[in-house]
């Protein structure tokens, strides 16, 4: 896990990057705002720390040159003087989280692997029931012996239904539930049948239960 | 049959070109059985060949079998082949079915690549079928049928021509498109079917 480190104090700094790297981080330090933005453009990080007091730039100008230039990773925010003011300066700049200084090294570092666990099931989230797999990033459903690509309202369906196998779910409740009333009952039915198809295609060992007008998905093929 | 294919065959080449008719009429007889209107025909169109002599040949030399017609009717099952392009995956089954239950000819084996895709992403339906010969000393042999629908032949038409360039650039990433491609066909294919059985159901 490549993590940006920028803190202008240099001891503070060595001590935390050290205890970064046992903890098995791959740690890069700059010591201020702007090192902080070039190290963004030319390399790749799976979370920021902040320090919200640096000379050149300050933490709140980095992170609000990063969300204007499209950057998303996470972002830790080191705030120095507790106050909420800062907290709230930090967080409403688009910061993820924010740790006040004195901070222990330990909840540093369970805040940064929070972060981190957070921001990568987002990226690569798949959804596994029986023997398939929906990629919900790219739609592709696979199972050990075959694979389609859903559009976006199947899959929104199908991950519904995955994660709530066994309940059986009228047309309505479908609509409402998955697709926030915005669609139709005869929409949710179609899409069920297509769902039906599908998952029969790739030898899927769920199936779509259709009974007395209303959708499961359970076990078996 | 080119001046080539006739030279190559030989004395074969009649009887070939009498079991390529012979597959022409029998397929289009099954579809006209079902249906002869052209908007609820089972197939979009029928195609047969017999194996050109060039591809015939260089196919034996990749078996490192001897390059002459009598080793590739002795080994080969796709010198005669016919293809059926449906416009619904369900009209396969129909007209597989049409298949196994005629008599001029004996079904081997059915291998079917749309329940068990390749790994490239190829679909369609393959059936090995066994027909009377009788000339040369050889009693039959075994010629294939194909069948698949519009979206599944407009992408194996795709398919083969990457295999027959060699040099592409970003071979990896045509190679994962397509396949990208063949799952958004097979999905949409089933979603039509779908909406078919839904219209037919009134």
């Amino acid at each position: 896990m490549k993590v940006l480190y920028a803190e202008d104090e240099r001891q503070l700094s060595v001590a935390v990057t050290e205890i970064l790297k046992m903890e098995g981080f791959e740690v890069t330090a700059v010591y201020d705002g702007q090192e902080a933005l070039d190290a963004l453009d030319n390399d790749y990080f799976d979370a920021v720390i902040l320090d919200i007091m640096m000379p050149k730039k300050d933490g709140i100008e980095v992170l609000e040159t990063m969300r204007k230039n499209g950057n998303f990773t996470s972002v830790l925010m080191l705030t120095a003087k507790a106050t909420v003011d800062d907290r709230i300066a930090g967080l409403s700049t688009g910061a993820d989280d924010y740790l006040a200084k004195p901070f222990a090294m330990k909840e540093l570092i369970a805040r940064l692997n929070s972060l981190i666990r957070r921001s990568s099931s987002y990226r690569h989230s798949t959804v596994k029931i029986g023997n398939i797999e929906l990629d919900s990033n790219t739609c592709e459903l696979k199972s050990d012996l075959g694979s389609l690509r859903l559009n976006n309202p199947e899959a929104e369906l199908l991950t519904f239904l995955i994660h709530h196998a066994g309940t059986a779910y009228t047309a309505e409740q479908i609509n409402d539930l998955v697709w926030n009333g915005k669609e139709s009952p005869e929409k949710a039915e179609l899409y069920v049948f297509y769902l039906k198809n599908k998952l029969r295609q790739i030898h899927a060992v769920v199936h779509v239960r259709i009974e007395n007008d209303t959708y499961a998905l359970c076990e078996g093929e | 049959m080119t001046q080539e294919d006739l030279a190559f065959y030989g004395e074969f080449a009649p009887k070939l070109q009498e079991i390529e008719n012979l597959l022409m009429r029998e397929i289009q007889a099954m579809l006209d059985s079902i249906s002869a209107d052209s908007e609820t025909a089972l197939a979009e169109h029928i195609k047969c060949r017999v194996k050109s002599a060039e591809s015939l040949k260089e196919k034996l030399r990749n078996n490192g079998l001897p390059e002459t017609a009598r080793a590739g009717l002795e080994n080969l099952s796709d010198l005669v082949g016919a293809r059926v392009i449906t416009h619904f995956v369900g009209d396969i089954y129909t007209v597989l079915e049409l298949i196994q239950q005629n008599k001029s000819w004996r079904v081997i084996t059915v291998k079917d690549y749309i329940a068990n895709m390749k790994p490239n992403g190829y679909r369609s339906l393959h059936v090995l079928l066994n027909v009377p010969f009788g000339i040369g000393g050889i009693p039959d042999i075994d010629v294939e049928i194909q069948l698949r629908t519009i979206a599944m032949d407009c992408w194996a038409s795709l398919e083969h021509q990457l295999k027959y360039k060699k040099h592409i650039k970003n071979t990896a990433l045509i190679v994962d498109e397509l396949k990208r491609c063949a799952d958004e066909m097979a999905s949409t294919d089933l979603s039509m079917q779908t909406i078919r059985d839904l219209i037919q159901r009134g």
